[in-house]
């Protein structure tokens, strides 16, 4: 069984399928473009730092001067004044064999202590768990007057405030860079897909207007692209209208060519009622009934997905007009009541059979006035179905008779002419369209057969 | 009456036209829309039956042109196509009434009385004037509730003239439409059975139903009333 579709989840529309995967490529690109900048920045910055301590620890060396006994001196002011400015945030400290010495800008801070090293040797290390600072050391041996070496190792320190600041301020702008050229690439892509979706809605556009009967087709003009699907749907809809014509064709060819030997049968038999052969009548009467309901039938099945709206009002004028010809000698007066602008999401010949079949019998068995109400089944949905009535001011029909009535080729009164194939054709088509069909008593005195076709 | 009878089934064909034949109807055929176009056009006839689905010219067209060149007879559709849309346009494009086919020979002669009737502004299958009253559906004539027999082509002059009240009716025209065109026509037989006619109806000559005007034709003298 299929489910009702109102159950199910509506699909999320390719609009914003494609805003949501553009929007999601476009963060993770400028994410990862943003961790790449932040790491070459962080080096970089680093590097700097490095260059810039190492050139602390020659001006460190040049104001350091070693005593003949080895003793070291070196000039508070080594010609930088951070290593001058308590807590400036930048360290220098030398340490020989017995002497050691720490910046003016070490007073009153608290630094870790190093071993020596080589002379030769340079280390660089970053902020660790242990050690909160840059640390750049380089071990240097000076050569004292009795040619023994003094191995001299400087250590300078830098807090890791001052370069956690500059990656802040990097970090804040790139975010901010980074940001707004994520703005411009959703707009892009937003102007991209609307762009790129116009024939989409074009084609929409044109199936709507294929449904509403004012396109026979989808028309030229789309990108190259989308050229093979237009024409396949073009294909598709010449097929099914050649399809359905050829079917039609079928029908009416083989109705044309079974019904006319059937006359030939009729009007041959001998005009004495008494001497004409019951059977052979009967066997004719089935004949045509079978014909008429079934390929009504047939007919009715080949209901176009794509159906063009109907207008029901000139369709029911049309109509009216034919009967009132037809039967312009009995004085009917056939009223029609519809909805302005009501149309008929179904076959126009369907729509046809249906009411001519209807207002022909209350023409027929009605006391010569006709009444046909046409509106649409749900007002807020006009493709819903149609809901028509049709009454007349005849006898009507006594109660228990209509279940009977609606049962395939029974006639509801011998004296008018007609074949009983009316009401059996009426209900073919109220079948084909997963329709109702009810009859009462009509407050203009006789019959109401009331109608509701579905057309979703 | 004369009735033209387009069918291109000859089983058909035949059929139909001895029914109408046997029911007092001059009938002319044809099996081709060129050729029943071109009969509707030249003769003078009273209705015409045309199928739908004929060789040469479709139906359709034949009954366009036929109103096109105002042809005002009345025009029964006979066909197998029997959707409403087939006789919808069947209607729009001037016909009078439709049949669609399997159908009944009483079926057919009923419509065509009507139709018949209808163009002579009679609503009624039965017609009194006077002491007469005429059933056109089983024609009988009555006169004082006793039966007057008359002979085919006597009922058929009556007939015209009920259907002709006001006009003057010449035997040229009486002729053309209770024969055929390929009937042998003889103008001074249409005199006989007038006059016969007038002695059945009026053996005493007393009321002169059927005037005659010297050198036109005649005249019905009395006004047919419906019943």
């Amino acid at each position: 069984m299929v489910k009702s579709g109102a159950h199910k989840k509506s699909p999320v529309s390719l609009r914003l399928r494609l805003i949501l995967l553009a929007a999601l490529v476009v963060a993770i690109s400028l994410g990862l473009v943003g961790l790449v900048l932040d790491a070459a920045f962080h080096d970089s910055s680093e590097a700097d730092l490095r260059a810039r301590m190492e050139s602390l620890v020659y001006l460190v060396l040049a104001a350091t001067e070693v005593g003949v006994g080895g003793s070291l001196s070196v000039q508070d002011d080594p010609g930088d004044p951070r290593l001058g400015q308590p807590g400036s945030g930048i360290y220098a400290q030398v340490h020989g064999e017995q002497d050691q010495w720490a910046s003016p800008s070490s007073l009153g801070v608290s630094l870790p202590v190093l071993p020596s090293i080589e002379p030769g040797e340079t280390r660089f290390l970053v902020p660790d768990a242990k050690i909160g600072f840059y640390t750049f050391r380089y071990g240097v041996a000076f050569e004292l007057p009795d040619e023994r070496l003094l191995p001299v190792t400087v250590t300078i320190l830098a807090s890791p405030q001052e370069h956690e600041l500059e990656v802040q301020i990097f970090r804040a702008g790139m975010s901010r860079s980074l940001g707004a050229v994520g703005v411009i690439l959703v707009l892009a892509q937003l102007l991209f897909l609307s762009l790129g979706l116009r024939p989409l809605r074009r084609i929409s556009r044109d199936i709507a207007g294929i449904e509403s009967g004012n396109l026979q087709r989808i028309e030229d003009g789309y990108p190259m692209e989308l050229d093979p699907l237009i024409r396949n749907l073009n294909h598709l809809l010449d097929t099914e209208k050649a399809n359905q014509a050829r079917y039609s064709n079928a029908l009416d060819s083989l109705a044309h060519s079974l019904k006319t030997p059937l006359s030939v049968i009729r009007s041959s038999l001998p005009a004495d009622t008494a001497a004409r052969s019951d059977a052979v009548e009967h066997a004719v009467s089935d004949m045509q009934h079978l014909i008429a309901t079934r390929l009504q039938r047939a007919a009715a099945s080949t209901r176009r997905t794509m159906a063009q709206a109907v207008d029901v009002k000139a369709q029911v004028d049309r109509l009216i007009q034919s009967l009132a010809r037809v039967y312009s000698q009995d004085l009917i007066n056939i009223a029609g009541i519809i909805e302005p602008e009501l149309a008929f999401y179904g076959e126009q010949r369907d729509l046809l059979e249906l009411v001519g079949n209807l207002l022909d019998n209350a023409c027929k068995y009605g006391g010569g006035q006709v009444r046909l109400s046409a509106r649409a089944l749900d007002p807020a949905d006009p493709r819903a179905g149609l809901s028509l009535q049709v009454e007349d001011n005849g006898p009507g029909i006594a109660k228990g008779e209509s279940e009977q009535l609606l049962r395939r080729g029974v006639r509801g009164d011998e004296r008018a002419e007609g074949h009983g194939l009316g009401l059996a054709i009426v209900l073919e088509i109220v079948s084909a369209y997963n329709g109702e069909i009810t009859i009462k008593e009509s407050d203009l005195g006789g019959t109401s057969v009331s109608v509701l076709l579905r057309t979703r | 009456m004369r009735i033209l009878l387009v069918e291109d089934d000859t089983g058909l064909q035949d059929s139909l036209a001895g029914i109408l034949r046997e029911a007092g109807y001059a009938v002319d055929v044809s099996g081709d829309g060129i050729e029943g176009l071109f009969f509707g056009e030249e003769y003078p006839l009273d209705l015409a039956i045309i199928d739908l689905g004929l060789p040469g010219l479709p139906g359709l067209d034949v009954i366009r042109k036929l109103r096109e060149r105002e042809k005002q007879f009345p025009i029964l559709i006979l066909t197998a196509r029997s959707e409403w849309q087939d006789k919808v346009e069947g209607l729009e494009s001037g016909a009078d009434d439709y049949m669609t086919k399997p159908f009944h020979p009483e079926e057919l002669k009923a419509r065509v009385g009507a139709l018949l009737r209808r163009s002579a502004g009679i609503a009624q299958p039965v017609i009194e004037f006077g002491p007469f009253k005429i059933d056109l559906a089983s024609q009988r004539v009555h006169k004082d509730e006793l039966e007057i027999e008359l002979t085919t082509y006597e009922y058929k002059v009556f007939e015209y003239m009920l259907m002709h009240p006001d006009e003057v009716v010449t035997k040229t025209a009486l002729s053309e439409h209770i024969y055929a065109e390929d009937a042998d026509r003889d103008s001074n037989v249409i005199e006989v059975f007038v006059g016969r006619l007038r002695r059945k109806i009026d053996p005493q000559g007393l009321m002169n139903p059927i005037e005659t005007l010297r050198g036109r034709g005649y005249r019905l003298n009395m006004q047919p009333q419906s019943s």
